[in-house]
């Protein structure tokens, strides 16, 4: 008996989840109502009050978790900065979406709840996006750190570089065994350049210390970059730094070692090293990502190639440690000056990679533009750049 | 619910065997379905509504239906994979590693003869793909067979490293020029034809096709008689004369072969490049869906189905329910459980 | 290769494969008693993130060891549930418990991500205290490293030396002569499941608390089929076990060091080394590994009802 009315119960529930897939996705704004107007008396229409609709539906993708102190953080806080900003849009993100085959799908489901400007802010979102910009010419799509371009799809990112030359002066002053540490998610072109601005940055106070590189194959692999952080404080590195997508392990197993670690991604970083943090550099697009969705909103919106710096206020840098000497602090300070006012690129040629080859002739400088078609280290830098 | 069975099949229409066999899957799902609202429930989220996001964005609309079937597509082949030496008796858990390497040597095909026109490319593409797979099936195999090592520890070993092996061929030879961690767009002549204007790809008939062309060698070839035979009683086998090692091996790779396949077909249908690390658990989903349907080439095409419906669905889900994508690991679990555990009432299910 | 990259190695492989210890030999009590379990993934993830949880949310790492240890405990049950009482297939309800491991700690771990804990304190290896800083660095570990070769022992002294040991290792060989001799299959390999559980347990409790003092989805990456691994490598046998880890460990820890030390070889294929080194030693002190797992491993005891 109580089989049979499980059965019955089964089959109805069952029929009525089925048919709920006729109906529409999640809420969306009403439908204001206006009967028809009566010719013969001028009764005015009543209509039913709505709330207002957002000025701008965002999505924003993200590839690991927003509470990462790290660059998903950062990315997912300056995408918030735009509703403090501008109070009528409305935000809807994902975490967590991985590389392509989940890239594509989310945002089709955003651009189905309505979005008209995407945030892709992964990595490895940019084809999905590109191919998606294709078929949607009415959503725009900005990717973070990517270099295509369409007519509905641009890409932002900060400077990284100069922040990382910076922290290399930092870390070249630091070191007392001059080897100092990196670990990286895997030896593509961004990561090559942060090694190569480092790098550059810790030879011009340091010409003796090196860099020593291991990587992880993954954004956020926890128990490998853990791993990787102690086999190089093993080998004698006493500043460890790194670019995967969250600071948390590195810096904290620096720490529990009693090494000096340097942030990146996001200044949220600082608080798990309270005592051997050197200093970090993160993002804070907050501003320019405001700027872009106000674009958007008033209809000037075009697809730019844009990067901006420290002194437009889209990177910044992370106070230092309490172990870190006046004159050390000065030295950065007055450097970050030199970068700011342009006197100082950290991309000036002649560079020397670790073969020999000149990579960047005398009088040359490498541009953002070409950043991304770095396969090659510095010398100084040990380790395999594939 | 034998009473309810009892009722059904006085109707002449649900006789049928196979219609039996979906109506017992479908109510399984349903309670697995109830057990994961009581989850979001617990968790503080709307299971109605949530239900209702799942349902729409899949079944709902026919893009969304069309990515169902898109997600389905490399299910099918998979599961296949492991459902072939099942026959013999071998278990192919390496179906992850064996999906890179064919997507490995697919690639090797796409991006070394790109010249060369769709008809002749593709097939040289499945080609090189099946071999791949099958020589990372043969390691396992091999080893198996002259009794050394058990193949499902060499298949896991394998697994993990077939994905690495793909990261030292992008990052040392493939990569495009500004994206180091993948491979160029494969040009237009190496990717499979798409239909409607959907993303569903030619990949759909290989899945389709082989299936029946599997079913059909299953219960009508001597071949299949011989699988059937050699894999309820190897020892019988082997006195009848028939080289049973050499047999084994052989199946193996041609379980390989077709994980290989699948790997090319992702490559070439869905992704259009390769890069890190692009197969979510997709060999071990083809495993789950393989033994869930008993080896049976209908029950895969309904389990691939409802699994693709799972994590289609759990995609909107994370949107509006502010859930992690993961979690909906915990409704297709829940889903398996209860296939597994067979509760009572769902007796006489064939096994 | 000087002495401190030595013993760096060493180190390493002492940090890093404590938790892999911990795990295989929970796997090994398991399959002793006749059940593989392909969803250790899945437990380690959830006794990972609820003990991380519970680490948090108390400030007190041992309430998150204990928290950690149950839950590995209880998750093995839902595995002896489908797999003793169902009679279900072992491998599918391996992978099951797998998927449900990574959807659940997903959950229970989402409003920790980024979190700082208070870790285990690390004490300096005793005898070691004399020599200059640059070594003893190195030797700092914390108490579930200095547990874990007595938890080895104590499973050998368990396995072999107990009654309800020798009870596993029957029903593990012989079901069906196990229950004839006096025997409960079912209990005692409900007792094991949840014994073993609780080691892997610890095992996660090592990685996410002491370790990597950190929680992200998925961040077991592969360990539980790497324990799985072990199990056979060591011929099922926690002693040996101890040799398996370190092998491992040890690997992982040396391509790390090669390639930070500007070997030009791709960090990809160094990356493999773990692997293929295990596989190659399996093979080739393999001997017939046939013959010494527990002649039940994987197969369904039907029982009497």
């Amino acid at each position: 008996m109580k089989n049979k009315l499980f059965g019955l119960l089964s089959i109805v529930v069952c029929t009525l989840v089925l048919l709920s897939a006729c109906g529409p996705a999640a809420t969306s704004t009403p439908v204001v109502v206006v009967p028809t107007v009566v010719p013969s008396t001028a009764v005015p229409p009543t209509e039913v009050p709505t709330p207002t609709p957002p000025c701008l539906i965002i999505g924003a993708t993200y590839g690991g978790s927003i509470t990462d102190a790290g660059y998903n953080q950062a990315m997912h806080e300056a995408v918030m900065a735009i509703k403090t900003s501008i109070d009528c849009v409305e935000i809807i993100y994902a975490e967590g979406v991985p590389d392509e085959a989940g890239a594509t799908t989310t945002m089709e489901n955003m651009i189905s709840q309505g979005a008209t400007l995407i945030f892709a802010t992964g990595n490895n979102h940019q084809y999905p996006a590109l191919a998606l910009s294709q078929t949607h010419p009415d959503v725009i799509f900005e990717h973070a750190g990517g270099w295509e371009m369409g007519a509905n799809f641009a890409n932002f990112f900060g400077n990284p570089p100069d922040g990382w030359y910076l922290m290399g002066v930092a870390a070249g002053k630091m070191t007392t065994s001059n080897k100092i540490g990196f670990v990286a998610n895997s030896p593509f072109a961004w990561s090559l350049v942060f090694l190569n601005a480092f790098e550059l940055g810790v030879q011009s106070v340091n010409p003796d210390a090196k860099t020593y590189v291991t990587y992880t194959q993954a954004w956020g692999d926890s128990a490998k970059e853990a791993e990787a952080t102690n086999a190089l404080i093993n080998q004698g590195c006493d500043v460890i730094t790194m670019h995967v997508d969250s600071p948390i392990t590195v810096v904290g197993t620096a720490e529990s070692r009693g090494v000096y670690s340097i942030g990146f991604q996001n200044l949220a970083a600082q608080q798990f090293a309270p005592e051997y943090w050197i200093s970090g550099t993160g993002y804070t697009l907050g501003g320019k990502l405001t700027w872009l969705a106000s674009t958007v909103i008033d209809g000037t919106w075009t697809p730019i190639f844009l990067r901006c710096g420290m002194s437009d206020g889209c990177m910044a840098m992370a106070p230092f440690g309490k172990r870190v000497p006046q004159n050390v602090q000065d030295l950065v300070m007055q450097k970050k000056a030199e970068v700011e006012a342009g006197t100082l690129v950290v991309f000036t040629g002649p560079i020397v990679d670790q073969d020999g080859t000149v990579r960047v002739p005398a009088g040359e400088v490498l541009t953002a533009d070409n950043m991304s078609y770095v396969d090659w280290l510095v010398q100084g830098v040990v380790g395999s750049p594939k | 619910m034998s009473k309810i069975a009892e009722v059904i099949t006085r109707f002449p229409v649900f006789r049928k065997k196979a219609l039996q066999t979906v109506v017992h899957y479908l109510l399984m799902i349903l309670f697995a379905f109830l057990m994961f609202g009581l989850i979001l429930f617990i968790a503080g989220k709307d299971p109605l509504q949530s239900y209702k996001d799942i349902f729409t964005s899949t079944l709902g609309s026919a893009y969304g239906f069309s990515e169902v079937i898109v997600a389905m597509i490399p299910m099918l082949i998979t599961a296949l994979a492991v459902a072939l030496p099942f026959r013999v008796g071998l278990i192919n858990i390496g179906g992850e590693g064996q999906l890179y390497i064919g997507a490995a040597f697919a690639t090797f095909g796409a991006l070394t003869f790109p010249n060369l026109p769709a008809w002749l490319l593709l097939p040289l593409m499945a080609l090189l793909g099946m071999v791949g797979g099958a020589l990372w099936a043969f390691i396992p195999g091999y080893l198996k067979s002259i009794g050394l090592v058990n193949e499902t520890i060499t298949s896991l070993l394998l697994n993990s490293v077939a994905p690495k092996i793909i990261g030292f061929l992008i990052l040392g030879f493939w990569h495009a020029p500004r994206d180091t961690i993948r491979t160029p767009n494969f040009g237009t002549s190496a990717l499979l034809p798409t239909f409607f204007g959907t993303r569903i790809h030619l990949g759909l008939v290989f899945g389709l096709g082989l299936l029946i062309v599997f079913w059909l060698v299953m219960k009508y070839t001597r071949w299949g008689l011989e699988m059937r035979a050699i894999g309820s009683n190897p020892q019988a086998a082997k006195r009848n004369g028939i080289p049973l090692s050499r047999y084994l091996v052989i199946i193996m790779c041609a379980g390989g072969a077709i994980a290989g396949l699948a790997g090319m077909v992702q490559v070439s249908g869905f992704y259009g490049t390769l890069f890190l690390n692009f197969s979510i658990s997709l060999g071990f989903m083809g495993f789950m869906i393989c033994w869930l349907a008993g080896g049976d080439p209908l029950g895969i095409v309904l389990m691939a189905f409802v699994v693709s419906v799972i994590y289609s669905g759990g995609n909107l889900l994370q949107l509006t329910r502010d859930l992690p994508f993961a979690v909906i690991n915990i409704l297709l679990a829940f889903t398996l459980f209860i296939v597994l555990a067979r509760p009572a009432f769902f007796k006489g299910r064939k096994s | 290769m000087t002495l401190l990259s030595i013993l760096g190695v060493l180190s390493s492989a002492i940090f890093s494969g404590t938790s892999l210890l911990f795990t295989t030999l929970g796997e090994v009590i398991d399959e002793r008693a006749g059940i593989v379990n392909l969803g250790l993934e899945g437990v380690l993830l959830v006794s990972a993130s609820s003990g991380f949880a519970v680490t948090y949310l108390s400030g007190n790492p041992y309430l998150g060891i204990l928290v950690s240890i149950l839950a590995g405990g209880l998750m093995n049950m839902i595995l002896g549930y489908l797999v003793i009482t169902r009679k279900a297939n072992q491998l599918a309800s391996g992978l099951a418990l797998m998927f449900f491991g990574f959807g659940l700690s997903a959950l229970i771990g989402k409003p920790f991500v980024g979190e700082k804990i208070h870790s285990l304190t690390r004490y300096v290896l005793p005898g070691t205290a004399g020599l200059p800083l640059l070594y003893t660095s190195l030797f700092k570990f914390d108490i579930l490293i200095y547990l874990v070769i007595p938890a080895a022992i104590l499973v050998w002294w368990l396995l072999y030396r107990t009654r309800w040991g020798l009870g596993v290792r029957a029903v593990g060989e012989n079901a069906d002569t196990a229950f004839a001799s006096g025997r409960n299959p079912h209990l005692i390999r409900y007792q094991a499941l949840f014994a073993g559980g609780m080691l892997v347990g610890l095992g996660a409790a090592h990685l996410t608390i002491a370790f990597t003092m950190n929680w992200t989805e998925y961040m077991t990456a592969g360990r539980g089929f790497i324990a799985v691994a072990l199990v056979i490598f060591s011929k099922w046998h926690p002693l040996r076990a101890i040799a398996g880890a370190l092998v491992f460990s040890g690997a992982v820890a040396f391509q790390l060091l090669l390639q930070s030390s500007g070997v030009q070889v791709s960090p990809f294929l160094l990356d493999t080394l773990p692997y293929i080194l295990t596989l190659v030693v399996l093979i080739a002190w393999g001997g017939n590994r046939k013959h010494s797992a527990p002649g039940s491993l994987g197969r369904v005891y039907q029982g009497s009802e």
